[in-house]
């Protein structure tokens, strides 16, 4: 009977959180982690913020501005920088989006020790907030020629052992 | 018969109205209308899930419920049996029809003492691979699925303790989950991993389109530019036309795990998977089903609305609605310059249903393996009755 209830409940949820106020966008940082993260588009600001710059879609060149990858996994506590060694080589940040999509980086793709490109999570466009459908968070790779892993609509970074 | 040392499971059944007329037509015999299980002939061992490589091996079968020959066959008989519903009318094939790619044909499905379920019936094909169930995704494996259709009042309506009471009242589930489980409890765990396990084994992999890839099949013109256009982002600047389909039905698939508005309302009334994020981009955003059988599985889209896979290409070519929750691939892919639909020729639409024709398995629809047992051991009898 119990079961039965929690069915019911998770049937009517749809209806249930139509009464809540509608939330905000945010990014969570998961896994081998040491403190799990929730970035929102205010804690964001927080961050010292960079800028790069690469083409769209569109072919014209656009800037971007926000936090490299590197900043945010390392408040979370992600071996990055002299921890970035061993078996934590294995270790890669699994990026997913609000549409399913997902992508993979290793963490030495990210890692100022490893490489001096840019991988930031963007929260702006040429000095405007991204639009409602990239944003508000965005991954973008600098200097990469496709455009398959600057992911939109970024939801959760979670970092794990490759087994 | 069956030899005299096997346990005999005896159960009475109903039957089809088709088949119903034809026992009658043949023989008055009590016989006829008895269906024979036999528990100590059921399969044993590991299930042999078989697919082409290029399907790739990132399947999602939890470590506590691996596929077995016995679960599939206790998970095939539960697919079909109507006693797990409130008035015993419908099974999950109710609404999932193997001859309809597992859909039923109809926009809304209906469920026990005529009710209609509030979306459109998902057709079941390559499970195996999927890891969100569902238009809004909210079950992450085929285990967690299977409880809601069972109870949601308006499919089949039925607290699951009392299936379990059902089933355990019939003269052969217990014996059949002492086989598969190891002794005759029937629990819903038991119920609904036999269930997955026999979808799992729903595989799909036999049609044009994977004879093609196979180099088995060399498609026709029209296939061949229907296959172009599916896979072509269009830029009309450098002259390229496309439809830009596998955006988010490519692969050898035809799935790719992807929830979007794709443009049916600029307000949808369903609010999709945004019901649960609440999210404003996240409105009328719904699972894109696997387009493998599309050609079968009319009518289109959550709630229905489109009947032919024309209507489906018509939306995408021309009635793309604007919203802030629209997809960003869609908000302007266009073979005009500036456009905000696709805009696709009459003929380019007739090429494009061309190649999503080459994605229809009979193999598949027809496979035995998936059909109804009760009915199989049905014709079974009827046969043998025949001959006699």
């Amino acid at each position: 009977m119990k079961k039965y209830a929690i069915v019911l409940l998770l049937l009517a949820a749809p209806f249930l959180v139509n009464a809540q106020a509608e939330k905000q966008a945010s990014v969570k940082i998961t896994g081998e982690v040491t403190t799990p993260l929730t970035i929102t588009p205010d804690n964001i600001k927080t961050y010292e913020q960079t800028k790069v710059t690469r083409k769209d879609r569109d072919g014209k060149d656009h800037t971007y501005t926000g936090v490299l990858l590197s900043t945010l996994l390392q408040k979370a506590g992600v071996t990055m920088g002299k921890d970035l060694k061993g078996e934590n080589l294995v270790k890669y940040v699994l990026a997913s989006a609000s549409d399913g999509y997902q992508v993979t980086f290793a963490l030495a793709e990210l890692d100022k020790e490893f490489t001096d490109r840019a991988i930031i999570l963007a929260t702006q466009i040429d000095g405007q907030p991204l639009a409602a459908a990239d944003g508000p968070f965005r991954i973008i790779v600098q200097d990469e020629k496709k455009p398959a892993r600057c992911m939109k609509q970024v939801t959760e970074l979670h970092i794990a052992f490759a087994k | 018969m069956k030899s005299a040392k096997h346990t005999k499971i005896l159960r009475r059944r109903r039957l089809p109205t088709g088949a119903i007329v034809l026992l009658l037509a043949v023989t008055t015999s009590a016989l006829s209308a008895w269906t024979y299980y036999d528990a100590t002939t059921i399969p044993t061992g590991a299930y042999q899930l078989n697919y082409p490589a290029n399907f790739g091996n990132r399947v999602n079968t939890p470590d506590d419920n691996p596929t077995t020959k016995q679960g599939v066959f206790l998970g095939r008989l539960l697919f079909y049996e109507p006693l797990l519903s409130a008035d015993n009318s419908v099974s999950c094939s109710s609404c999932h029809k193997q001859e309809l790619a597992f859909t039923d044909g109809v926009a809304f499905s209906r469920g026990v003492h005529g009710a209609r379920a509030a979306r459109n019936s998902m057709s079941l094909a390559n499970l195996l691979w999927a890891r969100k169930f569902f238009w809004d995704g909210r079950a992450s494996s085929l285990e967690e699925q299977a409880s809601f259709p069972l109870v949601n009042p308006v499919e089949m309506g039925q607290p699951l303790d009392v299936s379990i009471k059902k089933l355990k009242n019939t003269t052969f589930y217990p014996a059949i989950f002492k086989q598969v489980y190891g002794d005759t409890a029937i629990t819903t765990n038991r119920m609904v991993k036999a269930l997955a396990q026999f979808e799992r084994t729903l595989i799909s992999a036999n049609s044009k389109y994977d004879r093609y890839l196979a180099n088995n099949y060399q498609p026709t013109d029209d296939e061949l530019k229907g296959m172009t256009l599916f896979n072509t982002f269009p830029d009309p600047e450098k002259g390229i036309r496309g439809a830009n389909c596998s955006h988010c039905h490519g692969g050898p698939k035809n799935y790719l795990e992807l929830f979007h508005n794709n443009g049916l309302d600029s307000i949808s009334k369903d609010e999709g998977i945004g019901a649960f994020t609440k999210l404003a981009t996240d409105r009328g955003r719904f699972k894109v089903p696997t387009l493998r059988n599309i050609a079968l599985t009319a009518p289109y889209m959550h709630d229905g609305r489109f009947k032919t896979l024309n209507e489906v290409l018509d939306h995408y070519s021309e009635h793309v609605a604007q919203s802030p929750a629209l997809s960003a691939f869609l908000q302007d892919a266009s073979n005009i310059p500036g456009g905000r639909a696709l805009k696709l020729t009459a003929i380019e639409k007739k090429q494009l249903i061309a190649f999503l024709n080459m994605l229809t398995d009979t193999t598949f629809t027809a496979d035995a393996r998936f059909a109804d047992p009760f009915i199989s051991v049905t014709k079974h009898q009827l046969k043998k009755n025949l001959s006699e």
